[in-house]
């Protein structure tokens, strides 16, 4: 038990850029908006909603949850990493990170495809509607976090961050995990509550 | 001033005064329309002024983000602009062609207009907007192409900075949607659809990203915030502006035929649309709060303050007023419109145009680094006298607003014409047009500070 | 470097293990062929309080002073409650 890490040290700005945490609430706003009126507009279409909300592949959603948490996990290891001044171990995390946010791109491009093949899209009823638009923004979501993941992973390799400066990757993971927290709500209010 | 071409950009903002001196004449002229219906009719009928004063704002504005851009480029690159001869050959072709083009709007009817520049070759006329010939449209691409190749040349050259390169963004935005003007097709859903893509998605979006650089510039250098620090929020202003921006513009979409998820899409999107404004607003404040050295010119500051105050006001808030589809079922285009019309275009757009020449206009003609004390008093009073007479105008046409829809669109059967509904609202008119005319005293003044001469004040770092 | 002691697992293995068994109740929940209210409020619940781990643990909030938290788990609070009072008010 020797130098345990100081874990309670009360910092007062959150872990990363403080840009970065604006945009995330804002960020989370406009997700916020969207469940809460997707709540409303089955409010006065339950059956409807009930009845569609079982053409989803529900198992996919579970799949993906999985992904998504894991990959927030392995980011959470590539912060601890680099906080021991540990680039290639950062970099690698963060590179499996990534290769889950491939993975949940496929899982999600799979539904979708199955769903536009059967002649189903934005216009086909008010549940598909908000399935397609809140997955949809969601999923543009988890792509722009994985262009920032890679940026950081890239740098991360090269060297570019330290024990002691290492904002970048904090910033990073910030986004991550809000793509993340913002997927935990989602499946479960559009794939299971009913 | 530290390079000579960044003088190209005077002309283009002494051009840009002018026209909005007559932007505000003609504003004027309509509001008594409004309550004197045959005020100089025939020689000006209400749909002419209408169409002056429109057109005029967009083309003063774009003469505006020119002058802005061709003095912030070089600066920002560290480099002489591409071509200065380019640059002025391209403002006289401009000022030529817009004036040209509001001597036809007032000489001769409308259809005759459309009948001497060949509209029936290709039909571009008749839009709200664009009611341009479409040979005055060709023009305005060629000045926007010529533009946006002397700036990108001179970007490219240079040192690249993220103001720059979210200028540039924005101005390709402004040229690329501009095409869809010329793209009038005869269903009418998606001629009304592909019409919104022209002035609105400039001034929910790509405008924003110009606004935003001219504004991240303007407090770089009046507060001396580490450029970094100011970049980074320049990133996450324009990221959620685009987030929200590009489909809040769905809000335009609910009643011309369009499918109906725009009504969900359209209404969540654009409320949030406040959201980029409020973060401007937060960040212009937090870095004049910050500032590490006190800048001269305080008009400049005062200007940008305000521009984030205002646009916060009249685009966020007023739109957010009308933006849900259940409330505009009611509110489409009634006077809650125009108000949150001028109050938007003046807070966001006219207001981001004065602080870059309020900043810039002092080095252009020879100072150090502002204008003398007395004269940037006699500036602040007009941006008092032009900002509050701006607030009561939106204030009177929201009144008059609301009193429409609840007369003319609530109540069933007991809802009233159109005409007499107007007749009823009268008085907001009368005072809408009294706040016209001292926002023209203020722009009056405004005018009056450029001559105002005095020791000028230096740098006090 | 220093050398870490973890015990058998670090905290935010053992916060990942509990979000996957969460997200495993969720799914058998429904896979059992639960529905209405009680559904609605166990997994609503369940969503919550994962993303109050996310936020805690994984964007290390936890830890930070007195603003972000409260914001984070208000949010949460807001978005649930209004969730909640859509699916489960009797409508009239």
């Amino acid at each position: 038990m020797t130098n345990p890490i100081p874990e309670t040290t009360n910092t007062k700005s959150p872990p990363g850029d403080l840009a970065i945490w604006v945009f995330i609430l804002a960020e989370l706003s406009v997700f916020g908006a969207l469940f809460v009126v997707y709540a409303f507009a089955r409010r006065y279409n339950v059956e409807l909603f009930d009845h569609y909300q079982l053409t989803l592949d529900r198992t996919a959603g579970l799949i993906n949850t999985v992904t998504l948490i894991t990959s927030s996990y392995f980011v959470v290891r590539a912060v601890a990493a680099i906080k021991r001044g540990n680039s290639p171990t950062c970099s690698r995390w963060l590179s499996a990170a990534i290769l889950l946010g491939v993975l949940f791109l496929v899982v999600k491009g799979m539904e979708y495809q199955h769903h536009f093949s059967q002649g189903i899209g934005l216009s086909t009823n008010l549940f598909y509607t908000f399935y397609i638009a809140l997955t949809f923004f969601h999923f543009m979501h988890v792509i722009m976090g994985m262009v920032i993941l890679t940026v950081v992973a890239i740098k991360a390799h090269r060297g570019g961050y330290s024990a002691e400066e290492h904002t970048g990757v904090e910033t990073g993971a910030s986004y991550w995990h809000m793509v993340d927290l913002v997927w935990l709500i989602l499946f479960p209010l559009i794939y299971v509550m009913h | 001033m530290q390079y000579q071409s960044q003088m190209v950009a005077k002309p283009y903002f002494i051009a840009a005064i002018g026209l909005f001196t007559a932007q505000i004449l003609f504003g004027l002229i309509m509001g008594l329309q409004y309550v004197m219906g045959d005020f100089l009719f025939p020689e000006i009928p209400f749909n002419v002024a209408r169409m002056v004063h429109t057109n005029l704002l967009i083309v003063w504005l774009l003469f505006g983000f020119m002058g802005a851009s061709y003095y912030l480029v070089p600066e920002e690159s560290e480099s002489e602009l591409f071509s200065p001869k380019l640059a002025l050959a391209l403002f006289w072709i401009f000022l030529v062609a817009g004036a040209l083009t509001i001597i036809g709007y007032l000489a001769v009817p409308y259809a005759t207009l459309a009948k001497i520049t060949g509209n029936d070759l290709l039909p571009t006329m008749g839009r709200e907007f664009l009611e341009q010939p479409t040979i005055t449209k060709l023009g305005i691409v060629v000045v926007a192409l010529g533009f946006l190749f002397n700036i990108a040349m001179t970007v490219l050259k240079g040192r690249k900075t993220t103001i720059t390169l979210v200028l540039l963004l924005g101005l390709t935005g402004l040229a690329v949607f501009f095409l869809f003007s010329f793209y009038n097709p005869s269903n009418l859903v998606l001629d009304k659809m592909f019409w919104w893509w022209v002035v609105h998605l400039w001034v929910e979006g790509v405008w924003e990203l110009i606004l935003g650089a001219i504004l991240a510039f303007v407090l770089i250098k009046t507060t001396g915030v580490d450029r970094e620090v100011i970049e980074k929020w320049l990133y996450v202003i324009i990221a959620m502006t685009l987030i929200t921006g590009i489909l809040g513009t769905g809000h335009h979409y609910y009643w011309i035929g369009t499918p109906e998820y725009w009504q969900i899409i359209g209404s969540v999107f654009s409320a949030m649309e406040p959201i980029p404004f409020f973060m401007m607003t937060v960040f212009a404040f937090n870095m004049v709060n910050q500032r590490r050295r006190e800048h001269p010119n305080k008009a400049a500051v005062l200007w940008a303050l305000g521009t984030a105050v205002m646009a916060f006001l009249g685009a966020g808030v007023w739109g957010f007023i009308h933006t849900l589809s259940p409330v505009n079922y009611y509110t489409h285009g009634s006077q809650i419109t125009a108000a949150h019309g001028h109050m938007a275009f003046y807070g966001a757009y006219v207001m981001i145009v004065l602080t870059i020449i309020s900043y810039a206009m002092p080095m252009m003609r020879g100072r150090a680094a502002a204008n003398s004390n007395k004269s940037q008093v006699m500036e602040m009073w007009s941006f008092w006298l032009m900002t509050v007479s701006m607030v009561f105008i939106t204030l009177f046409l929201t009144a008059a607003g609301i009193l429409q829809v609840y007369m003319q669109r609530i109540g069933g059967d007991a809802a009233q014409s159109f005409m007499v509904v107007q007749e009823k609202i009268t008085l907001f008119y009368w005072l809408r047009e009294a706040a016209g005319l001292v926002f023209l005293i203020g722009l009056i003044v405004y005018i009056m500070s450029f001559f105002v001469g005095g020791e000028e004040q230096t740098e006090t770092a | 470097m220093k050398k870490e002691n973890h015990g058998l697992l670090r905290p935010c293995t053992l916060i990942w293990l509990l979000l996957l068994a969460l997200t495993v109740a969720t799914y058998v929940a429904a896979e059992l062929g639960l529905q209405g209210q009680g559904l609605v409020m166990g997994v609503l619940t369940i969503a919550l309080i994962k993303g109050q781990l996310v936020a805690d643990w994984f964007m290390g909030l936890r830890r930070v002073g007195s603003f972000w938290r409260p914001v984070l788990s208000g949010y949460l609070l807001i978005v649930g409650t209004f969730i909640a009072v859509a699916f489960l008010l009797p409508q009239g």
